[in-house]
């Protein structure tokens, strides 16, 4: 274990060298910092309404102005990026889960298990992604809820083919016949010899993924079909914001710039691990 | 060749069935009656029992299946519920529209995808290479309804330079086109970036390539090999990322008719959402899936046909 | 055509106390209209869904209705409630329970049905009243006895008992439009989205549904002619949307939300006239007292105390609409000054904590509109401090208009909704939506009190205004105790259109389509 910390620790000073990677990285902690401490960073309510107050431009008092409600929009942003970074979490963790458990099925499994899970891969990845998460969302009701099962749905695959890619290497490698002669279990196989590739990928994917994930959850709460009033998703400022846009364009900007700063964030820093780790697709 | 080509025909047709399945197979998971639910609450009775009858809900599950696939491969794919129109017509009468914001948002990605990449890499390393890199990085990465939104932000509510909704005056093609350009940027911004980076990284390799080192030597001036021997090869590899790319502008493109209020098929799933009028959601939804794989196929088969180096391997 | 309103009658300008101001352009009657071929292009707040005059959903329908059907008489563009003949070429109300009518000649039916003649004028009303056709507007023709048919084109209406509304509700409205006897009773149902024997000013050309429909001229109209040669109305249900069209320049002219009326005012588009007029609407939040756990009064009393009504009137219009205090709007008999129920949230978290109540899961239904949500999303924020978490649930126009209606399967699930009803210049007309018999109709909130019933009917009869006045603050007090009801505005209506057109309004801002003509 103590091998992979190493290497996590290389590859982050390889990282900060990088000045993307270095931008990329501040601004995904950025984030994280500020949604986790927004109560301390902002000490308005984000669900205060003050009819008095509202559409009032950026001021001292209040960072980003206020919204057709007079909320205020910095506290708003700050919780919004609880939402996002809930949900970029949970929905990682979930598609991870699941997708190694495919791609070990698909992997150690008989042939046809394979070509029927890449089958349906293809066909998932196939749909154009907000048709899909239009039609879930007709099925199942415009809900967080719903948004997050498109979203699984949607990242499971590339998950699952690193997985399934690692895997069968690994039946085929002579090491591993090797080393199950001389007793060594499947757990010691799959995180001695499987764990340290399949890290890389994993997190470029992950880096990559957070993004459009976000990206999802935002759109659909623009369009009204993902969270529900009165939640400070990102996307659902940016609608608020997009309605009133002629006369007061500052709960659009408010809305969007989270949104543009994470996804920057997450891509430079996807960008400059692939870097690290891939050095084929190296940047000459 | 022509095996290649009926592999890859192959492959689609199965995966539109799988899509098709799944489509299918939604309405029956969601508890209540199937008819009901495929049709949504506003569907009157008289509609509910018209689709009983003709979805056979007593015969087997097989059968039901093989009737709707059979239905929507010769075009029917029920009648939405509202009007009682058949959907394959509605969703055809809108398509046009989200196909020109594609064509457009690909002219732009295109147009200036080609140039960037290029330019990059004959100057590699430098700081506008850098430059460019970073951008390209960045116009993947934002989103594309933030992009529209800003930019009708940007270009239709202060500045005044370009309108703000709609598709413009019927029959004026002029009216029509303005009013194509602050979407179709929006759709195509994020390709800009995807394209830049393929062109460079497939000149960089093209430029090392032993026939251009040759007419380096020879002489020739370096733009005609830039333009004409290099760019022509490198162009190549976009070609894939075209099919990608136009199921990646389909999303875009929804979110580019709801803000920039123009007609089209993202505009036609997201308002029979509202109004409950599912089949119209699931049909436009299995249309717009067909056209993207099969304009991956098509990407394949002229990759296949263009590059002699997959040429070569077939 | 003289418009005498009849002797009983006081003449009333209702609308003079409570201010038409901005009004720029109103159209004169008799004026002589240009035959011009443009085409008129307006926005309608929902789709037609039902054709027939006596099963109408909304007011865009009601519009079309008058236009395509000619009814008896017609309310005049302008800012007085006034009337002129449409269908009737003399009509007159003899004493208090006869009106006499004689119909123009040569008003012909579509699709071969003949002329208009005075039998169809009885089938049509008698219909409306026929308590077998359950028609929600049965009560605009309940003093009904008979329709008598005297020769082809003149007949007696002969009443019940005096019927105050008559002349105001009643026969300026759909419910006096003609229908041919022999093509509905051909069609054996009620007219959905093809009308038959059209007779009016206009004829439906084409409906594209959600997209637009077509009105064209009547050819053979051989009386005033509708101003445009055409008529083009779009379905755009949420008004900022509406806004946007019309700065497009899709649009000639669309009511707005009123929220943007000051920003409107202030900088308003090119070529585009303001106009604010008086709203004889009302907004109100409804609590349903068949389902849990609002069939506790004391819940249903602690949600009339929780919700902050001049915050949520603040809030959703920018100050361009007051707060009301019941269903019927300054100028009419019945205008109350205040509610009986104060803004309390202590109050209110006693009586859920004396209900043993410390939580609440709640949903509220509202039309998919900003305006609505906004005033959705105060309310929320109020319930939440008195404890109570409301989910907020948004319909198209198509879904909400249904929801408390016995015919579908939600309305013994619905619970809190926030709705507005379009009004006539009578009160009787926003009293009788909450009568028992409307339950499972429009009545959602399943109210049923049989001294306000009682009420109603005694104040159709009574012509005394201050008595009258009386009746109906007493009935308003009534749907206070049922603690169903909190009132929050009346609105304004809010409308733009372009310098080269003239739109002909009723003194209340709905359309009179056939009256719009090029400036």
């Amino acid at each position: 274990m103590s091998a992979v910390v190493y290497e996590m620790k290389k590859s982050l000073l390889k990282i900060m060298r990088e000045p993307l990677g270095a931008l990329g990285i501040s601004l995904v902690i950025l984030m994280i910092f500020s949604a986790i401490f927004a109560d301390l960073i902002a000490s308005a309510d984000p669900s205060k309404i003050s009819p008095r107050d509202r559409f009032l431009p950026p001021s001292f008092d209040h960072l980003m102005g206020t919204d057709q409600l007079g909320r205020d929009l910095f506290a708003r942003i700050l919780h919004g990026g609880r939402i996002a970074l809930a949900v970029a979490l949970f929905t990682t963790a979930v598609s991870l889960i699941i997708g190694t458990v495919l791609g070990l099925l698909a992997g150690y499994g008989p042939r046809w298990l394979d070509n029927v899970l890449l089958l349906l891969f293809d066909t998932v990845k196939s749909f154009p992604t907000v048709m899909l998460a239009l039609a879930l969302v007709t099925l199942f009701g415009p809900s967080l809820t719903s948004v997050i099962i498109v979203v699984v749905l949607v990242n499971v695959p590339g998950y699952a083919r690193i997985i399934r890619t690692q895997t069968l290497t690994l039946k085929s490698a002579e090491f591993v016949t090797a080393a199950q002669s001389m007793g060594a279990s499947t757990m010691r196989i799959l995180r001695v010899h499987m764990l340290p590739n399949t890290i890389g990928p994993l997190l470029i994917l992950v880096s990559m993924d957070i993004p459009v994930v976000i990206a999802i959850e935002a759109g659909m709460s623009f369009l009204g079909l993902g969270v529900r009033p009165p939640t400070p998703s990102w996307g659902a400022i940016l609608n608020d914001g997009f309605t009133a846009i002629r006369d007061t364009p500052w709960i659009a900007v408010a809305g969007g710039l989270p949104i543009i700063l994470t996804t920057l964030g997450f891509t430079f820093l996807g960008e400059t691990l692939r870097d690290i780790f891939d050095p084929r697709m190296k940047r000459r | 060749m022509l095996k290649y080509i009926f592999n890859r025909l192959l492959l689609s047709i199965v995966i539109v069935s799988v899509a098709q399945f799944l489509l299918f197979t939604m309405i029956y998971l969601i508890p209540g009656d199937p008819a009901a639910v495929a049709l949504g609450p506003r569907a009157t009775e008289a509609m509910r029992k018209t689709l009983e009858i003709k979805m056979g809900l007593d015969k087997p599950l097989i059968i039901q299946f093989w009737n709707f696939f059979t239905g929507a491969w010769t075009g029917d794919l029920g009648n939405e519920v509202l009007s009682d129109r058949p959907v394959f017509d509605v969703v055809l009468e809108q398509l046009p529209y989200t196909l020109a914001l594609i064509a457009c948002g690909m002219t732009w990605s295109i147009a200036l995808g080609i140039p960037l990449g290029c330019y990059a890499a004959v100057r590699r390393g430098g700081m506008v290479d850098r430059l460019i890199g970073v951008l390209s990085v960045g116009l993947i990465a934002v989103p594309s309804f933030v992009v529209a939104i800003y930019a009708m932000l940007i270009f239709a509510v202060s500045l005044q330079w370009l309108p703000a909704i709609g598709a413009g005056e019927q029959g004026q093609l002029g009216d029509q086109l303005i009013h194509l350009i602050l979407p179709s940027l929006a759709v195509g911004l994020g390709w800009i970036g995807y394209i830049g980076r393929m062109v460079r990284a497939s000149m960089l390799e093209v430029l090392e390539a032993s026939h251009i080192k040759t007419a380096r030597a020879f002489g020739l001036p370096d733009r005609l090999i830039t333009y004409r021997y290099a760019l022509t090869i490198a162009i190549l590899p976009t070609i894939t990322l075209l099919g990608v790319g136009i199921g990646q502008m389909l999303s875009s493109a929804v979110f580019a008719e709801i803000v920039f209020a123009r007609p089209g098929v993202g505009k036609l799933v997201y308002d029979a959402i509202l109004t409950r009028n599912y089949p119209l959601v699931t049909g436009a939804v299995l249309v717009t899936t067909v056209l993207f794989v099969f304009i991956n196929l098509l990407a394949d088969i002229m990759i296949g046909v263009l590059d002699p180096r997959v040429r070569s391997r077939l | 055509m003289d418009n005498k309103t009849p002797f009983t009658f006081p003449r009333r300008s209702f609308l003079a106390a409570a201010g038409a101001f901005g009004a720029a352009t109103v159209a004169l009657p008799g004026m002589a209209i240009s035959a011009d071929k443009k085409v008129l292009t307006v926005r309608s707040y929902s789709d037609l869904q039902i054709l027939d005059p006596a099963f109408w959903v909304s007011i865009p329908e009601g519009d079309i209705i008058r236009s395509i059907f000619a009814p008896l008489v017609v309310v005049e563009p302008g800012d007085e409630w006034t009337w002129k003949g449409v269908a009737v070429e003399s009509i007159e109300q003899l004493d208090d329970l006869t009106v006499s009518f004689k119909l123009r000649d040569n008003i012909g039916f579509t699709d071969g049905y003949g002329q208009m003649t005075a039998d169809d004028v009885k089938f049509s009303l008698e219909r409306i009243a026929d308590p077998a056709m359950e028609s929600p507007f049965a009560g605009d023709w309940a003093a009904l006895k008979e329709v008598e048919v005297k020769d082809k084109l003149s007949g007696i209406i002969h009443l019940k008992n005096k019927f105050v509304p008559l002349w105001t509700t009643t026969l300026p409205t759909s419910s006096s439009c003609i229908l041919s006897r022999k093509a509905v009773t051909e069609l054996g149902d009620k007219i959905a989205t093809k009308p038959v024997a059209q007779s009016g000013q206009y004829l439906l050309a084409d409906w594209q549904p959600k997209q637009k429909t077509i009105l064209k001229r009547n050819p053979d109209w051989a009386y005033e002619k509708g101003g445009f040669e055409e008529i083009h109305i779009i379905p755009i249900e949420d008004p900022a949307t509406a806004e946007r069209g019309y700065e497009a320049g899709d649009l000639d002219y669309t009511w707005t939300s009123v929220s943007s009326i000051p920003r409107l005012k202030k900088n308003p588009p090119p070529n585009s006239v303001i106009l604010e007029k008086p709203s004889l609407a009302y907004v109100w939040l409804g609590i349903n007292q068949d389902v849990a756990p609002f069939d506790n009064i004391n819940v249903r009393r602690a949600i009339q105390h929780a919700v902050d009504r001049k915050t949520v009137v603040d809030a959703t219009y920018y100050g361009a609409a007051s707060v009301a205090n019941g269903i019927i709007a300054p100028g009419m008999p019945g205008n109350r000054s205040s509610v009986t129920y104060d803004y309390d949230p202590d109050k209110a978290r006693d009586l859920l904590k004396k209900e043993g109540i410390s939580s609440l899961n709640v949903t509220l239904d509202i039309l998919n509109q900003s305006e609505r949500l906004t005033a959705a999303q105060v309310i929320q924020a109020n319930l939440a401090e008195v404890g109570i978490n409301v989910e907020i649930k948004q319909n198209d126009s198509g879904t909400f208009w249904t929801l408390g209606s016995k015919d579908g399967d939600y309305w013994n699930k619905l619970q809190l909704v926030l709705s507005r009803f379009s009004m006539q210049p009578d009160p009787s007309w926003a009293t009788v939506w909450f009568t028992p018999e409307q339950v499972g109709v429009w009545n959602w909130e399943r109210f049923n009190n049989a001294e306000y019933k009682a009420l109603h009917d005694q104040g159709l009869v009574e012509s005394d205004t201050a008595k009258r006045d009386e009746i109906y603050k007493k009935m308003q007090g009534i749907m206070d105790e049922s603690g169903c009801y909190v009132f929050l505005t009346h609105e304004v209506v809010g409308a733009i259109h372009n310098t080269d057109i003239q739109p002909g309004l009723k003194p209340n801002g709905e359309s009179l389509l056939p009256e719009f003509k090029p400036a």
